[in-house]
């Protein structure tokens, strides 16, 4: 699985807090990075979850 | 790049999509420039919208208790104009297809009733239906007003220019606005658009640590509060607001306006702040909502404590104590209390009751290492960990038990129910600043929203609205105000309204 996020991303940090073993702030870039693809059963969950859980619908899941 | 565009908007934020709205309704052509890599500024955090009716009694009345409320400080034709223009904000809204739910519908007799206020000042949270634009997932109904607000505004032909601030606007051989300049913080490509009108809409100064000290007398205290400071923010972390709208009017000869901290008291340090404001590590944000008893460094209370979940209020109080810093202090039996029911009910993190109080204090003090709050078993031990004179403390607290034991509370007539004895060890306490989502105001405009000169002359072609001119709502010097995007939006609509009937009489 593997992680892509929009450009419209509003950097807010929803999945930063939540799911910081995916995601982080990248001030020095301006943008959130994806930390690794998730692989194990936890980490998918976590990736579904944080594009749930994203205000706006910017975080998108590649099987 | 050269581009051409009656108007240029500067930031993309709600005032920024609100006036290209409303320039694009009276045919004009809009580019945005937005500093940041997307759209939406800090009022991709918002969440509550207060609306002012579309109805001539009603906009009076609003118009009246925000007039009122700045003692009669701020500029009547700019309130107005919010008034006049609040009913677009809930249209425009819903025209892009976010839901929007009426969490409290004020009918005209009710505007300004305390008891509809949720602990803020009535005129500010009644002025209007209480208004929520609906979010998806975790976030607030903000950050998909400003995507969808984007995406219709290039629809209509509006341009957005992302990651590429606007560093300077050009003057005409008559003193008007001919262009605006950007560069694009990547490519370093220059932009130029032709243009007869900048509306300035850039928001507030908080991630400029000078400009804070200078205009508000406060030290940004950083998100960690590693070097001590007075004042910490809590909207999204790195917002960049560092006054580029307010550097830009100033240089062309604007006047300068007052700029002051809104209102939400904070413990600033790690363990408080998360990546966002919309989710919490813990319950102190709920915790510093609660109407105990609030001292200064001397020990000595310094307002009615009822007010607490008055985030306005308490900064004000809290910004005129010695060295502008304050302290909640609660007992054991109090942490019992406050584990089967909470006072104040916090909208934002909603909970009933706190879990494991005594748990979250060693969680901050020990795992965070957060210097700013205390758990001890006697108040001699709080007052040397957090520089609170024992004497004055152990004064007050006399008197104070005095007033919870009689249910009168003497100094300032607290409601009896919230006098909570200080008595019982441990005690807990936790320090705490003055705060906020943003910085107000620092532009001077006259009731058309134009820039205006220290002699009110206004530059011509040159606006501006949003956060960066609440010093006109509220009043210059403003007394007490915080920044919203239901203030913000209005403010736009009218700014486009006025860059373009300026360019239509050119």
């Amino acid at each position: 699985m593997k992680i892509e996020i929009k450009d419209y991303c509003i950097r807010c940090g929803i999945c930063v807090g939540l799911y910081p073993e995916l995601f982080a702030h990248n001030f020095e870039e301006d943008c959130i990075d994806v930390l690794k693809d998730p692989d194990t059963d936890e980490l998918k969950q976590q990736a579904r979850d944080a594009a749930r859980d994203c205000a706006v619908t910017a975080i998108f899941l590649e099987k | 790049m050269n581009l051409t565009a009656d108007i240029v908007i500067m930031g993309s934020g709600a005032a920024g999509y609100s006036a290209a709205d409303a320039a694009l309704q009276k045919g004009k052509t809009v580019v945005i420039f937005e500093k940041r890599p997307f759209q939406g500024g800090v009022a991709n955090c918002a969440i509550q919208y207060i609306v002012v009716r579309n109805e001539k009694a009603y906009q009076d009345k609003a118009f009246h208790l925000l007039y009122e409320y700045g003692n009669y400080n701020g500029n009547p034709k700019v309130i107005r104009r919010y008034v006049d223009n609040s009913w677009r904000t809930r249209e425009f809204i819903e025209r892009l297809g976010v839901k929007m739910e009426v969490a409290d519908a004020v009918p005209l007799e009710d505007l300004g009733a305390p008891e509809r206020a949720d602990g803020f000042p009535p005129a500010i949270n009644v002025h209007g239906d209480d208004t929520h634009a609906l979010g998806r997932g975790r976030g607030h109904g903000g950050a998909l007003v400003g995507l969808y607000a984007m995406r219709d505004i290039i629809k209509r032909g509006g341009t957005y220019l992302l990651d590429t601030p606007l560093t300077d606007i050009k003057l005409d051989e008559n003193g008007a606005v001919c262009e605006a300049i950007g560069v694009h913080n990547k490519t370093k490509e220059e932009v130029h658009v032709s243009c007869k009108a900048v509306i300035i809409c850039a928001g507030g100064v908080q991630d400029d640590p000078e400009m804070i000290r200078e205009h508000t007398g406060f030290t940004y205290t950083g998100k960690d509060a590693p070097n001590g400071g007075n004042v910490t923010f809590n909207c999204f972390p790195n917002t960049k607001q560092t006054g580029d709208g307010h550097k830009l009017a100033w240089k062309l000869g604007g006047a300068v306006g007052n700029i002051s901290i809104e209102g939400h008291d904070m413990i600033p340090g790690p363990g408080i702040e998360t990546s966002t404001a919309w989710i919490t590590y813990n319950q102190f944000k709920i915790m510093t909502e609660q109407p105990y008893l609030w001292v200064n460094k001397r020990g000595e209370r310094f307002f009615d404590e009822s007010l607490s979940n008055n985030h306005i209020s308490t900064c004000r109080g809290i910004r005129n104590q010695p060295d502008r810093v304050s302290y909640m202090i609660f007992d054991d039996d109090t942490r019992k209390h406050l584990e089967e029911k909470v006072d104040y009910f916090y909208f934002v993190f909603p909970a009933e009751k706190l879990t494991d109080v005594r748990g979250q204090f060693k969680d901050l003090i020990e795992n965070w290492g957060n210097k700013h709050v205390f758990m001890a078993d006697t108040l001699e031990e709080i007052c040397a960990q957090a520089g609170i004179s024992e004497e004055g403390l152990k004064k007050t607290i006399d008197r104070y038990n005095g007033f919870a034991a009689s249910g009168v509370d003497e100094e300032f007539d607290k409601p009896a129910q919230y006098l909570r004895p200080v008595k019982k060890g441990p005690f807990y306490c936790m320090r705490i600043y003055c705060g906020g989502y943003n910085t107000i105001g620092g532009i001077r405009i006259n009731g058309d929203m134009q820039v205006i000169k220290e002699n009110f002359d206004p530059i011509p072609g040159l606006f501006a609205a949003g956060d960066n001119v609440l010093n006109e709502l509220y009043g210059n010097p403003i007394i007490a105000g915080l920044g919203a995007a239901y203030f913000a939006m209005p403010l736009g609509f009218a700014a486009g309204d006025c860059a373009s009937e300026y360019i239509d009489r050119l």
